[in-house]
């Protein structure tokens, strides 16, 4: 479920960051000889759509269309009571509302002539919509973009960074509020997400692994919990549509958790190569490339890792075992590129 | 245990229809299919479970996160890290392609799952889940009744947040920071502020509250994935006798509703009750699609299940069924107002499982 504070935050992102995102992805499909790109938004798979329009789902689904020429229509399954909301908080030039996205934008394509249409992520549409979409715009030729997309939406502009950056620094400053002597797991919980929640987060999403000396995986925690000696929290942050996941252990001396800080440091500084993380017990490298914000782009149980192209924003996760102790940590980083090495966005510091 | 048994009464259900597989599909916004049949409600990105014919069960999810989440609060099921979540879905059924596989809601599988090529064929097992989502358990009832009480002392709290001053996100901080307190990992609201201008309830906006403000929420409160929903209105400072003689009317609709929903009754039945009291004061238009979505809906693993409390919808009540009544819609006078229960339809009627007063609360 969402509950956060959505809004189109002008000053973050100003109407000339979409034209250029735009721009670039209209540049891509060129080559390709597409009329128009169609694009999935819904609750969970948020991230292609935000990212050119600043709009994020609360509960609908929707497509947005992205002529080669033309303007960009956004088509969400909304009332027309909703509709006047929707247009408030993102930056597209049509946005309607009805009750089924993929006629919608299906009728728009035959209005833009579109005969060859892209797909972000086409094995993952909805059945229902492909469907719809396909009804209404007989003519059109789908084909799956994802590819294209994801060549384009791996490199971030300097405001996706910002907010990257300002999603850590949330997050940063709501997992300090944890003290570590908290008896009972859901009064730490509760600090962390009030405090993102109060700093502007669109969403927080945080899990915990309640006693580390036992178990490092996280859980989303439930009922009444008592943590262990050691435990962690993560909290999962969004601000205006960019996600990051940043890591706080609890209960831990201050000697080895530098340790493990100065392991994670080494380990990031080596990206995109994972040679640093394979050391540790447990590790993931995590960004967006499509429409979910946080994709799996490295993990142990991946037999083949995703590329993590040079320059771009992703999240790194990992637990480090310092003397036979756990150490659970996570920030955002920027992936090297040229002269540039690899680092942490926002320490995992929450002094 | 609550787990198994849902899965017992899946599998006799699966028996009884025929069907040897079944494929469900959940994401962070409607997870009860999943987890009803793999007790993991999805929280980022897409979750899919299949039941095999031998009755066990694969949860497939595409999150690195969300898989480390399932292998640590799942038992019994076999969890599996699936970033091309559809083509490894698919490669499954394949498996099991010489078999009777149903899919569940059908509508929300992803096309290259529903793709006509693949070598299996899908059945629409929507309606066989659906009724198991709809007709509750006891234990299931109890963990909303639970829900209920949380949804309550959440108003209390949201009481006290809405103040002269701050803004809408605020008051979503404080009621979210309450939840995580209790040890409640889920909740669904939306919220508005303001007068006339108001004409629904939307996610929560930097909108500033001010005093003279009508303030409406509805806050769904999750305990071990069930649902409870409260609508409630309040008035930063005095209701005036417009807002106090408009909330009656929502309060006798909301009545009429609860007093109507009993088994063998229709959804459309509680609906018409509903909308007959806004049709008697003259505001039947107020009651329609232009003004208002639904007139009430299911509770349970999801925050907006079946029946819609509609007019037009025939599904039967049943002892065991547990939804919300709110006549939430626009007023002419006032603006958006709401006020709703949460119920659960016994052999005789329905119980109200929310217990705020049904006010229109001045703070």
């Amino acid at each position: 479920m969402r509950r956060g504070f959505i809004a189109w935050s002008k000053a973050e992102l100003p109407e000339s960051v979409f034209a250029a995102r735009l721009a670039r992805l209209r540049e891509a499909m060129a080559p390709h000889g597409l009329d128009a790109l169609v694009v999935y938004t819904n609750n969970t798979r948020t991230a292609a759509v935000s990212w050119l329009t600043a709009f994020v789902p609360y509960w609908a689904e929707g497509l947005l269309v992205v002529p080669l020429v033309g303007d960009p229509l956004l088509t969400m399954a909304f009332s027309n009571r909703i509709v006047g909301w929707g247009k408030g908080v993102s930056c597209v030039a049509r946005f309607e509302g009805g009750a089924r996205p993929g006629q919608a934008a299906g009728k728009y394509l035959v209005e833009l002539g579109a005969r060859h249409v892209g797909v972000a992520d086409l094995d993952n549409l909805r059945a229902a919509v492909a469907s719809d979409l396909a009804e209404a715009a007989p003519a059109a030729a789908l084909k799956d973009a994802t590819a294209l997309f994801d060549s384009v939406r791996q490199q971030p502009d300097p405001a996706e960074i910002a907010l990257a950056a300002k999603a850590g620094a949330i997050a940063q400053r709501a997992l300090a509020l944890a003290t570590g002597s908290e008896t009972r797991l859901g009064d730490a919980v509760a600090a962390v997400d009030n405090a993102a929640r109060l700093l502007g987060a669109e969403e927080i999403y945080m899990a915990a692994a309640p006693d580390l000396d036992r178990d490092h995986r996280f859980l989303r925690p439930e009922g009444v919990v008592t943590p262990g000696k050691s435990f962690a929290l993560r909290a999962t942050v969004a601000y205006k549509g960019t996600w990051i996941r940043m890591t706080r252990t609890l209960g831990r001396a201050p000697e080895p958790t530098a340790d493990a800080a100065a392991q994670f440091a080494a380990a990031v500084a080596r990206l995109p190569s994972l040679d640093g993380f394979r050391e540790f017990p447990a590790w993931s490298i995590e960004g967006c490339r499509l429409a979910q914000p946080l994709d799996v782009f490295a993990a142990p149980a991946m037999s083949a890792p995703r590329p993590i192209a040079p320059g771009s924003l992703v999240t790194a996760q990992a637990v480090i075992a310092v003397d036979g102790k756990r150490i659970a940590l996570a920030a955002p980083v920027l992936v090297g590129a040229q002269e540039f090495p690899s680092s942490v966005l926002v320490a995992p510091i929450f002094a | 245990m609550l787990a198994q048994d849902r899965r017992n009464r899946l599998r006799a259900a699966m028996n009884e229809a025929g069907i040897e597989a079944l494929v469900v599909y959940g994401n962070s916004w409607q997870s009860d299919y999943l987890r009803y049949v793999a007790d993991f409600s999805s929280l980022e990105g897409h979750g899919m479970a299949v039941v095999a014919p031998d009755g066990s069960v694969e949860l497939f999810v595409d999150s690195v996160a969300e898989a480390e989440r399932a292998e640590a609060e799942t038992s019994g099921i076999t969890v599996s890290l699936a970033p091309e979540i559809a083509r490894e879905v698919a490669s499954r059924l394949e498996r099991v392609a010489n078999h009777r596989i149903a899919a569940a809601p059908l509508g929300f599988m992803p096309k290259f799952i529903a793709d006509a090529a693949r070598g299996y064929q899908l059945e629409d097992g929507t309606t066989l889940v659906d009724r198991l989502l709809m007709v509750k358990m006891p234990a299931e009832i109890d963990a909303l009744r639970q829900a209920a009480k949380l949804a309550d002392d959440g108003y209390e709290v949201f009481k006290e947040a809405a103040r002269p001053g701050r803004r809408q996100y605020e008051l979503i901080a404080d009621i979210e920071g309450f939840f995580r307190k209790k040890g409640c990992a889920d909740n669904f609201m939306i919220m508005g502020s303001g007068g006339k201008d108001v004409f629904a309830m939307a996610p929560p906006s930097a909108r500033v509250i001010k005093a003279g403000d009508m303030v409406t929420t509805e806050l769904t409160p999750a305990v071990h994935g069930y649902f409870a929903q409260i609508c409630r209105t309040m008035v930063l400072g005095k209701a005036s006798d417009a807002q106090k003689r408009a909330h009656a009317l929502y309060r006798e609709a909301m009545e009429a509703g609860i007093a109507t929903a009993k088994p063998g009754v229709t959804a459309a039945a509680v609906a018409r009750a509903e909308n007959d009291v806004f049709r008697k004061h003259g505001l039947g238009e107020y009651a329609t699609s232009k003004y208002t979505r639904v007139r009430g809906h299911g509770l349970g693993l999801f925050v907006d299940t079946k029946p819609h409390i509609l007019e037009d919808v025939d599904t039967v009540l049943e002892a065991g069924m547990t939804m919300i009544i709110h006549p939430n819609t626009y007023h002419p006078e006032v603006g958006y107002m709401v006020l709703g229960d949460t119920i659960v339809i016994t052999a005789t009627g329905a119980e109200v499982l929310t217990g705020m007063p049904r006010e229109i609360f001045e703070v």
